[in-house]
Formats: structure tokens, sequence, C-alpha cells
């Protein structure tokens, strides 16, 4: 029963896991770049879901996703429009990776600087301990609302993409760049909202996963870490393929707490390397 | 009515020129060919025109309005529309998305999807499917019912002859009869120099980025044509 129990846990949790990831997923899907401050920016989130807490006490912080969603899209847009779309469209990916590894450090600093490197949380107050029990099984009603939300933005963001003529112009744009400027649409305005969604997508996973651990400054590594293994493990821009690459990853990690209490996230690690030697492209292959 | 006048266009990539003092014209309601070899600066010209090079001087013209320094987005608001060489469909789309996709910058006018439907059955059937499961013929199609879903004044095609078989070129070039039967007017990027000849009204040849002949189609003559092609 106690492994029944750990899996579903690591299934609840990996469904985190893919939010972290699905935003990445998209900027690599769309653009070819690999955003190396995505995590900063999920931490980011998390702190100012704890300022607004703060400003308004009373509201639970489930309340504040949305807030901090729009205030993180606005970020998105304004890095994309700044500073990344000037180095998109060049021929050396290595531009916009440095770009962003420039960005993640400034943004760590700042946190740093404005919030202090003390360990912090987002308290879901009675929420956070609430569980219900199915079948023999005691599990937590956070973690449930967790996955459906991720379940829930998964599907949004794929109604979207399939079935809009916003969807049908990011599709074309990611295919082909040059071909879409025949057809009127300004490459970089494209980028600009798509970021916007990337990063309000990683807004949500920070704040509810700073719901269920602490967070400093520095978290933003780790937080990328993992969504560039659930990017990877699902395969290169497949939105569906991060949010099985998430749960994946988050199953690994809490069997891994049962062997042993201090390194599961190294069986998530080890799960990702065995799985990029395995299958390259990822679970659900690559974009070509 | 001059739709199109391109005045001494130099093109460059990087160091490299590549078009030397190009001067171009096409009417209203006309089709004109250009045609020549690999590498003489027939696509580089087309891009050009839709503003994919930036890397250029001179002065191009259309409807009235100066657009060399525009961007491609801008450019294609106005009514010029290109059929790229290699068709450069959108894979991850439809065949109807890549048809509405055209139409994003729609004019008034009447192709719609069901003209091109009409124009193209085959297209119709597909709709559904993925660019990448029709055959080159029917990639052309869609290349060219995409191009045509803004209401263009010029259409632009870049060698939709080249890797096809002879039927099915004749099938596309077919279909320029009922689009200039709509008052679209056509340049014809090609390798093959009888058959844009005899489709056009006046002909362009180019070698090494230069003009080395125009004149009307009827007149100039196949052999004149192929001295000026090879350079001979």
């Amino acid at each position: 029963m106690i492994w029944i129990e750990t899996i579903v846990n690591g299934v609840l949790y990996g469904g985190l896991y893919g939010l972290l990831g699905v935003g990445l997923a998209l900027i690599v899907g769309v653009m070819r770049v690999v955003n190396l401050s995505h995590g900063e920016f999920i931490v980011l989130s998390a702190f100012i879901g704890v300022s607004l807490a703060r400003v308004f006490p009373g509201i639970h912080p489930l309340f504040l996703l949305l807030p901090v969603a729009l205030i993180a899209f606005a970020l998105g847009f304004l890095l994309q429009s700044v500073l990344v779309n000037r180095v998109v469209t060049r021929p050396d990916p290595f531009a916009a990776i440095l770009l962003t590894f420039g960005v993640a450090v400034v943004m760590r600093n700042l946190m740093v600087e404005v919030y202090g490197a003390d360990p912090r949380t987002l308290p879901a107050g009675r929420l956070a301990h609430a569980s219900v029990g199915v079948g023999g099984l005691s599990i937590g009603v956070l973690p449930i609302l967790i996955l459906a939300l991720s379940v829930a933005l998964f599907t949004a963001l794929q109604l979207i993409l399939r079935h809009t003529r916003f969807g049908r112009i990011v599709r074309a744009t990611a295919d082909n760049r040059d071909v879409v400027r025949l057809m009127g649409v300004n490459p970089g305005r494209v980028y600009n909202v798509v970021m916007g969604l990337s990063l309000a997508l990683a807004s949500v996973a920070g704040m509810l996963l700073a719901m269920r651990t602490a967070f400093t400054p520095y978290s933003g590594v780790e937080r990328l870490l993992i969504a560039f293994e659930v990017v990877v493990l699902g395969g290169l821009g497949t939105f569906w393929g991060a949010m099985v690459g998430g749960i994946v990853l988050g199953i690994a990690e809490l069997v891994g707490l049962r062997f042993d209490p201090n390194a599961g996230p190294l069986y998530a690690h080890l799960l990702f390397l065995a799985g990029v030697l395995l299958r390259p492209n990822g679970l659900f292959g690559a974009r070509t | 009515m001059t739709l199109l006048e391109v005045r001494a266009l130099d093109a460059f990539y990087g160091d490299f020129q590549a078009l030397f003092g190009l001067s171009v014209r096409v009417e209203a309601g006309e089709t004109v060919a250009l045609i020549g070899a690999n590498g003489a600066g027939k696509s580089t010209f087309l891009k050009c025109l839709v503003g994919l090079i930036e890397s250029k001087r001179g002065e191009i013209r259309f409807g009235g309005e100066s657009i060399e320094t525009r961007p491609a987005e801008w450019i294609s608001r106005l009514g010029l529309s290109l059929v790229p060489e290699g068709r450069l469909l959108f894979p991850s789309l439809t065949v109807e998305e890549n048809l509405l996709m055209g139409a994003l910058n729609r004019r008034p006018g009447s192709w719609r999807l069901d003209t091109v439907y009409e124009l193209f059955p085959i297209l119709a059937e597909r709709r559904r499917q993925a660019p990448n499961a029709l055959s080159g013929g029917q990639q052309h199609m869609v290349a060219i019912g995409r191009a045509l879903m803004s209401n263009p004044k010029l259409l632009l095609c870049d060698e939709i002859s080249l890797g096809l078989a002879p039927v099915v070129v004749d099938q596309i070039y077919q279909s320029f009869t009922r689009v200039r039967g709509e008052g679209v007017s056509i340049v014809l990027v090609e390798q093959d120099v009888k058959r844009a000849s005899a489709a056009a009204d006046r002909v362009y040849c180019l070698l090494k980025g230069r003009i080395t002949l125009e004149g009307a189609a009827r007149g100039i003559g196949l052999d004149r044509l192929s001295r000026a092609y090879f350079g001979a």
C-alpha cells in the first residue's frame, strides 16, 4: 500500500513538475531557444506572491495565482521585446542562451538584495494539511488541486494552440519565421506573447511549488534543472511530453525518497540520465 | 497602368553582390517571366520585392508606393504575394490551416477557401492532412492557394515547375488562366525557357545578376532567349 501511495503522490507532484517545464517547452518549441532565466522567473513569481500575500493578508495564495500570472506575463513580454528579440534571429544559438544566463544572474542578485537570502514559503493554511481517503489511501487535497490545475492549464494551452487563430500563427511562426512575415505576421510580436505565456505558466508553477516547499533567491537553478529535465525527458518542444516527463520525474523522486530520505532528487536525475541515453529524443520524440 | 516598377536594384549577401542595377516593370494584368540559370539572381530579385532581403539599394515602387525600405510584413498588405521556391509550407499546420495563413492579410477580392478549392479540387479532399502527406504537385497547389488567399494584385511564383512531372506542371500553368482572369498580375521565375516564355506577355532574362535580354514574349524568339540564358 505504501508503494501505491508513493506512486500516487509522485503523479500528483509530477503534475507540478510538468507545469514547471511546459513554459520552457513552449519557448524551445516556438523559438528554439533555452531560456536560462526560467528558474529565476519561477522564484520571482513566488516572491511576488509572498509580497501580495503580505499586502492582502486574508486572501488565500490560490486566489493570487491570476494576478501573479498577469504580472509574469507582462514581465515575459518585456523581457522578450526589450532583450531576447535582439538576439533570437541570430544564427548562433548561444547568443540567446548567454543573454538569458546574464538575466538570470542579475535577477538572482536583485532578489537577494530585495528579499534577503532566508528561506520563504507561501502558507496554504488548512489546505496544506487537508487530505481525503481514497481506497484506503490518504491523499492531500492541495496536491490533487495542483494536479487538476496543471491538467487544466495544459489542456487550455493545447486548445489555444490547436484551435485558435493565434495558435495557428504561433505554430506557423515556429515552423518558419521568415515565411510568416510574407503573411503580415511580425515574428517578434508573436515571440513577445509566447514568452509572456511561458512565464505566466511558470509563475503558476512557482506559486504552487512555494505552497509545498521553501524557496530562496538561489532556488532558481534547481527549478530550471527540473524544468529542463522535464522538457528533455518529454521530448523537446512537446507539451504533453512535458507533462508525462514531469510525472515520471515526480514518481522517481518520491520512490527515491523511500529508499533514501536524503537522495530523492538523485533518483530523478539518474532517471533523466537513463532517459537521455535510451531515448535521446525524449518520450514523445523531438519536433523537426 | 504600371503595377510594379524596379529601378537600378542592387542586392547583397554580406560582401557578395548578387544583383547589379536591375530594372524591371510589370503592368497591371500582365504576366512577366524572369528566366535564368541557377544562381542568376532570380530568387534574390523576388526576395528583394517582398522585403526578405534588407541589404539592397535602388528603387522599388508597387502600386505607386515606394517599398524598398519596408519590412516584409508591411509589404504583404499591399497585395504582393510570393509562392516561394520549395513551397515552404508550414508542416505543423493542415492544408486548410496553411491556406488560412494566407488570409491573415486578406484584401477585398474573390479568393476564399471555396474558390481555391474550386481551382484545386484535390485540396478540398486533403484539407485535414499535413502538407508533408501530399505529393510535390499538390504541395505547390497549396502554396499557390495560400498566396491567392490574400487576394494579391501581383503573384510572384518562384520556380514552380522545379522537380515536378510535366503533366503536373501543365495543370498548374492551366490554373494561371483562371488567376489572370481574376485580374491578378503574375511574375513567373523559371529555368524552363520554353514554358515560361509561352505563358508570359513579356520576358526578362537574367545572367549573373544582370538583365541580358528583355522584350515581348511572342517576338523574342527561343534562340535569342537561349543565347541570353547561357550568355553566349
